[in-house]
């Protein structure tokens, strides 16, 4: 019997959790090899890191030919999800150092989840956070409530996608409008329903950022759907976004 | 472009809604009261339809709903008039309508379920596991 393993293991400071239910071979060590390139992510991209490699860029310790193909893949998103935003999304805040966490999240977890595809995983769902890939649907995927954790505002139905959320709830002003440098305003919680999550979870961080004009530059965006709850307790679906 | 229509939900007002035809952002005259509040108790147990008030609209016409309220909680709002539309627009919800819908469905995972909330995620996905797998 194949074995169908879901493993919950706390990286990056959330829970993160891999959810195998079906495959062509016995996925077991493939699982581990996620969670260790998940870990070896934190250990490189973390800026709360001393050793890392975004920390040894701040203190101007690595020249800009010494930063590895992983750390200019996520600068090359970080760049086109800055110019996109008209600088809304940013990773160089005023007084503060670069810190990419915002596309490193979404990117590793995307890279996790083709790997988990290559060793031979056909339906399964990554959850970083809050922050899903799912393959091999259909899967039904919860949005939450942005007032009430045990509560839904929406559920999606998937098949071979990216969900990714971000919102004020809990740690409450996390995103910086990078045109003002003030928390963004304007959203309560953005939902991005794309083909990877790296796309997903930069648009919706972007869109968070944009604020009220957020919704409509996501779903203007190729191959994006979103939900979007406003301050005004408003709701905003794209045209074609996968509700259940 | 997409066309959005934000709806409005008048509590205070005996549950009228008010529709708007302007994209956003503009300026909002009401707003829906703290999404999933309970309501307060209906008046004995059991299932109970309220009508709303007929409220013009604007230029935009008449709007009047009904609220099923179910051992005090809303359980349903139906819009029983509404102004006519483009068949291309489609009213949107406010929060509240939408996760009345959202509330019963079986899921097998949450988006934006935490941040830093980790005890809750474990707790939630464990209660996930159980119902789904």
């Amino acid at each position: 019997m194949l074995g169908n393993p879901r493993r919950v293991e706390h990286i990056m400071g959330f829970p993160i959790s891999i959810d195998v239910r079906a495959t062509t071979s016995p996925l077991g060590p493939a699982v581990d090899r996620a969670f260790d390139w998940l870990r070896e992510v934190d250990a490189r991209f973390s800026p709360f890191r001393e050793d890392s490699e975004v920390s040894r860029l701040n203190r101007a310790e690595l020249s800009p030919a010494e930063l590895s193909d992983d750390f200019l893949e996520v600068l090359a998103v970080c760049r086109r999800y800055e110019e996109r935003s008209g600088g809304a999304f940013s990773v160089r805040l005023p007084g503060r150092g670069l810190d990419p966490c915002a596309v490193v999240k979404g990117w590793a977890v995307q890279r996790a989840a083709e790997a988990l595809m290559d060793a031979g995983a056909r339906r399964f769902c990554v959850n970083a956070g809050g922050d899903v890939v799912a393959a091999g649907g259909p899967w039904r995927v919860g949005v939450r409530h942005p007032d009430r954790i045990d509560q839904l505002c929406a559920v999606l139905a998937v098949e071979d996608a990216a969900v990714a959320t971000s919102g004020r709830y809990e740690r409450g002003d996390h995103i910086l409008d990078g045109r003002t440098g003030a928390p963004a305003t304007g959203l309560r919680s953005i939902t991005v329903v794309a083909d990877t999550l790296t796309i997903a979870d930069t648009t919706a961080t972007a869109a968070f950022a944009l604020g009220a004009d957020g919704p409509e530059w996501a779903a203007a965006q190729p191959g994006c759907e979103v939900f979007a709850v406003t301050e005004g307790n408003r709701v905003f679906r794209s045209e074609n976004l996968p509700l259940a | 472009m997409k066309k959005t229509i934000p709806v409005l939900l008048l509590t205070a007002a005996g549950f009228a809604w008010v529709w708007q035809y302007e994209p956003v952002p503009h300026t909002e005259t009401a707003v829906v009261a703290q999404a999933g509040t309970p309501q307060p108790p209906a008046a004995g147990a059991g299932s109970q339809t309220l009508t709303g008030t007929e409220v013009a609209a604007g230029r935009h016409g008449i709007v009047q709903v009904e609220v099923v309220l179910t051992n005090g909680s809303i359980t349903d709002v139906r819009v029983l008039r509404a102004p006519d539309t483009n068949p291309t627009e489609r009213a949107l919800p406010t929060l509240r309508e939408e996760a009345l819908t959202a509330q019963s469905a079986d899921i097998d995972t949450v988006s934006g379920a935490t941040m830093t909330s980790e005890a809750y995620a474990e707790s939630l996905q464990a209660a996930l596991d159980r119902k789904g797998s």
